[in-house]
Formats: C-alpha cells, sequence, structure tokens
C-alpha cells in the first residue's frame, strides 16, 4: 500500500545498479556485441534443453553481475500478460501449420500437438531469457555507456549514410528521459489523488471510465514533456550542437583481454545452445 | 498546547528497503501541530521534508512510527484515505504543473466532483475557493487555463485544493518561481487562510522572510531528523542554532547581526520588519 505511487523507483529500464562486477567493468561494446549473441541464439533455439540451458546460463548471470534476481524477476511482472496471450495464440493456431509431431487434440481448426505445445513452452522460456539477459545488461551497464557502445558498434553503417551518431542520440535522449518521465508521472499522481483521484479502482471493464481517471495525470504530462523537450533543445543548442556536423568524442575505449575473454565465452555459449539436439 | 491537530510520533521511512540502494530519509521524526497554527518545516533538499508531508494525508504510510492527522491513523491499513485527503490539502511544489482541464472553473471543480458532491455545491464551493486564492468566480471560472501567467495558476491550483475543504493546508515551497508581486500576494492569501477561515497551514519553504512573516513556529529538519523547533523569534534570534544547521536569516535579522557585530546594541530576539526597524529607529534617536 505504501508502494503506490513509488514508480520512478520500480522502473527497472535505465536503472543502473553499480555493484563493480567483472561484467559492470566490461567494454561496453564487447559487452554489447556478446549480449546480442545470446540474445540471437536463445532467438534461434528451439530446444526444450537449449533452452533450460540458456536459462540456467541467464541466472549465472545475475550472480556474476552480483545483481539480485529479484531485479530480473521483477522485470517479468509486466510481461505475463503477453507471455499468456502469445501462448493461447500459439496453443490455438500453431498445429494446424507445424509439421510432424504427435496430436493429442483436434477440433475444427485447433489442433493441439506435441509441437505447439513445445513451441509455446519454447517461446515463454526464451522471453523470460531475453527479459534476464536485458536487465542484466542494463543493470550492469549505465546509459551513457550502453549508448556510446552501441554507437561504435553501428559506427560502420556510416558508409551506407546511415544516421548513426542521430539514432543513438535519439536512444539516449529516450532512454535517459525514462526516469525523469516517471518522476514527473508520480508527482502527478501524487498531487492528483490529494485532490480525490483515484487511479485503477474502477471495474477493469470500464474501460472508457478507466482511460478518464488518467486523462487527469496524462494531459499534464504531454504537457510537461513538451515544455522540457524545448528547454533540452535550448540546452543543446546553447553549447552549439549542430545536427549532422562532425564531432569529437570524450571518451575512448580500449579493449582489454577480458573483453576478448567475455566475447569469446559468450560465443561458446551461443553455439552450446544452439549444438543441443534436444 | 492546544489538541494537536497532527501529530507525529518516531516515524522513519527507508526508499527502497531491501535493495543496494536502500536509503532512509526519516528517523524517528516526532512532531506536533496543533489546530489553527501556521508552521514552517524548512531544512535542505534531501534532508526529508517532502517525504514528511506526504504521511500527512496519506499518499505514504509509515513504514514505522505512527501519524495521527485529525483523528485519522494513517498507519491503519483500513483508514479512510479519500476522507482522509479531503482533511488534508497538499499542495505540490510548481502545483500549476497539475492542472488539466481546458476552463479554470472546471479544474477547480474536479475534486468537489470526485467527492460526488451534487452540482449546486459543487459550484458554491468553486466560487468559494475562487474567492479565496483572488480569482473573480464570474470573471474568470469559463477562462481556458492556458492563458494564465504563472501567478495566477498557481492560485488555480491552490483554488483546486481549497474547494475540497479541507482542515489542514499543506504546502510545498509555495511561492518558489513566483514574481515578486505575486509572492506577496500568495503570502497574504495563505494568511489570511490561517487567520481568517481557521485553517492549520504547514509549509515547507527556503525562503527565511516568508518564515519570518507568516510562521508561528519553526521545525528545522536535517538529515532525515528534526534537528530543532521553536518560534521564529527562539530560532532567528540563536546564532548557534542558525550556524549549525546553516540556516540563512530574513534580512531583517541579518541587518540586526550586522549591527550587533559592529557593536551596536540591538536586541537580537526581533526578527520582524516592523521590530528591526523600531530597533534602528532606536538607535538613531539615540
Amino acid at each position: 500500500m505504501s508502494a503506490e505511487f513509488e514508480l520512478s523507483r520500480n522502473i527497472t529500464i535505465g536503472q543502473y545498479l553499480p555493484t563493480g562486477s567483472v561484467i559492470h567493468r566490461l567494454d561496453p561494446r564487447f559487452k554489447l556485441a556478446s549480449f546480442a549473441i545470446l540474445i540471437l541464439a536463445i532467438a534461434i533455439c528451439g530446444t526444450y534443453v537449449g533452452n533450460l540451458f540458456a536459462l540456467a546460463v541467464c541466472i549465472a548471470m545475475f550472480s556474476v553481475s552480483r545483481i539480485p534476481l529479484h531485479y530480473g524477476l521483477s522485470g517479468i511482472k509486466p510481461a505475463i500478460p503477453f507471455i499468456i496471450i502469445l501462448a493461447l495464440l500459439q496453443l490455438l493456431f500453431y498445429g494446424e501449420i507445424a509439421e510432424g509431431g504427435t496430436v493429442y487434440f483436434e477440433w475444427g481448426f485447433i489442433k493441439i500437438s506435441s509441437e505447439s505445445i513445445r513451441l509455446v513452452l519454447v517461446s515463454a522460456m526464451r522471453f523470460v531469457e531475453v527479459i534476464f539477459l536485458s536487465s542484466v545488461l542494463t543493470l550492469s551497464t549505465s546509459t551513457t555507456e550502453l549508448t556510446h557502445g552501441m554507437e561504435r558498434l553501428l559506427g560502420p553503417l556510416e558508409k551506407i549514410r546511415f544516421p548513426v551518431h542521430a539514432f543513438s542520440l535519439i536512444i539516449t535522449i529516450a532512454i535517459r528521459f525514462v526516469p525523469t518521465f516517471a518522476m514527473e508521472m508520480e508527482k502527478m499522481m501524487k498531487a492528483q489523488a490529494s485532490r480525490g483521484a483515484e487511479f485503477g479502482t474502477g471495474e477493469w471493464w470500464r474501460i472508457v471510465r478507466r482511460t478518464k481517471d488518467m486523462l487527469p495525470i496524462i494531459i499534464p504530462l504531454f504537457n510537461v514533456a513538451l515544455s522540457r523537450a524545448e528547454d533540452l533543445i535550448l540546452a543543446m543548442e546553447t553549447r552549439c550542437y549542430t545536427p549532422g556536423s562532425a564531432r569529437t568524442r570524450y571518451t575512448h575505449y580500449k579493449a582489454k583481454g577480458r573483453d576478448y575473454l567475455a566475447l569469446a565465452i559468450s560465443i561458446a555459449l551461443a553455439a552450446a545452445v544452439l549444438a543441443i539436439p534436444w | 498546547m492546544a489538541q494537536p491537530i497532527v501529530s507525529v510520533t518516531d516515524l522513519s521511512h527507508v526508499y527502497m528497503e531491501g535493495t543496494p540502494l536502500a536509503h532512509q530519509a526519516l528517523y524517528n521524526v516526532s512532531l506536533q501541530v496543533a489546530e489553527g497554527e501556521c508552521v514552517a518545516i524548512i531544512g535542505h533538499t534531501g534532508s526529508g521534508k517532502s517525504t514528511l508531508i506526504q504521511h500527512f494525508n496519506g499518499l505514504m504510510r509509515p513504514q514505522t512510527g505512527k501519524v495521527v492527522v485529525n483523528g485519522y491513523d494513517v498507519s491503519d491499513p483500513k483508514v479512510d484515505v479519500k476522507s482522509l485527503r479531503r482533511q488534508v490539502g497538499l499542495v505540490f511544489q510548481n502545483p500549476e504543473d497539475q492542472i488539466f482541464e481546458k476552463l479554470i472553473g472546471d479544474d477547480i471543480a474536479y475534486g468537489p466532483f470526485k467527492m460526488g458532491l451534487p452540482l449546486e455545491e459543487v459550484r458554491e464551493r468553486v466560487e468559494w475557493a475562487m474567492e479565496l486564492v483572488g480569482l473573480s468566480f464570474e470573471e474568470m471560472k469559463d477562462r481556458p487555463t492556458y492563458a494564465l501567467s504563472g501567478g495566477q495558476k498557481r492560485k488555480v491550483a491552490l483554488a483546486g485544493v481549497l474547494a475540497l475543504k479541507p482542515k489542514v493546508l499543506v504546502l510545498d515551497e509555495p511561492t518558489a518561481g513566483l514574481d515578486p508581486r505575486s509572492r506577496q500576494e500568495l503570502l497574504e492569501r495563505i494568511l489570511h487562510l490561517n487567520k481568517k477561515e481557521g485553517l492549520t497551514v504547514i509549509f515547507v519553504s527556503h525562503n527565511m522572510d516568508e518564515v519570518a512573516r507568516l510562521a508561528e513556529r519553526v521545525f528545522v529538519m536535517a538529515n532525515g531528523r528534526i534537528a530543532c523547533e521553536g518560534t521564529p523569534r527562539e530560532i532567528f534570534g540563536n546564532r548557534e542554532i542558525l550556524r549549525e544547521h546553516h540556516i540563512g536569516t530574513p534580512e531583517s535579522v541579518d541587518i540586526l547581526y550586522k549591527l550587533h557585530d559592529q557593536g551596536y546594541k540591538v536586541d537580537l530576539s526581533a526578527y520582524l520588519p516592523e521590530e528591526t526597524a523600531a530597533e534602528i529607529l532606536k538607535l538613531l534617536r539615540g
């Protein structure tokens, strides 16, 4: 109950938990590449054992980075409805498309086979794994490091005129302002609650009413967002930011042995996840 | 002291308890505010003022300790929060941000409507609240909110809380960011609410001139504790307290201390501008 309005403190995106572990100290370029490889492997892997192995790796990741596991678990909570809806759709409709496997149940176009059950379980596991990995990544990397790393990794795309710098700036700003707006929203909710507003107390099927209940927060939040955007533009322009002009960089990264090692371990783990045949 | 309307006993609060980012904002805070009093809470950023005042209307619940406001026990999980929030009007910093309706009158009517009052009474309350903050009901109620000046917006926001007819008004830096004239006017309105309408007023401020002018009692917070409390006369007249807690002084007190340091004999317990003027006159006339 007392945590009713504690929004900004519960948002894990963009939250950085400095524990100083070896994962925290990795070169962000290598860290991003390693995590990308692992996530790719998880996305491809369709086997039970492979996914269980990947899940174990993800959980091990938390202990190596010295981040309490409940941070990862709290990231899963909001995703549960999606996982359930996805699982239902897959269970109902995938059997029709899937080839092979034993059919357990058939009724009209609904066909539940061992293949569709596999897909349901595997994609639920994938979801959890990806959330775990991205939680570890964001909790162990400050947003500045994250965007610097990304900008460097995408660097080669500049050759095909991809606006790498603008892109990474957009991402930086977006991530940077998530906690800020969460704080603004928290303040707004508290202010309106002080005048008698109630949130999320109406019956869930009265969607119109529940949406209307949110207006006293949404409208001021838009206002604040727009004026903050204006301030940001001014602040950037007074410091001579010019879109598209060449810029030098303040931070330089130099890869160390452990960065190469981390990359090698990730490749090995990814290969293992994919090589497991069951 | 008269019957306390706000009573806080041994209140502690830890943010993000049980995580590596845990941070204790309040340590065993106790304070009492009598009905009809006007008290100021001062202290530096991060001293726990905002955390404390959010306990007054149940936005935060005591983790340990007790908060009782006008007979409502905030620590009781079954307390009627809605009704508590009608007793305690909380006005946040920059409250003009919370205005969301197109027309002034509608925005002020939001709270009373949420209380489920009949239209006639809502209208009455809006009129009452608007006149209290110095906005003419007939003239202003159908004006768009976006066309207002900063000072007027703040009045609208204040009226939006007053329309709940609270017994206790809690204000977080009510005059921050206002121009001198609006500041002056708002202070007079708050004083009027306290003296004439009998509202208990608790306000947080960094402006010592304001504190000297409004407050009957001052609580000084430092590092999540109440470092000391007293009348403005006691606080501003005690240089040790001022120095220890890095409290600024109203200009009227500054002048007296400067005169004192130059060797003039002045009464250091004076703190109101009029008193200071009287002291200076006394010196001039020898």
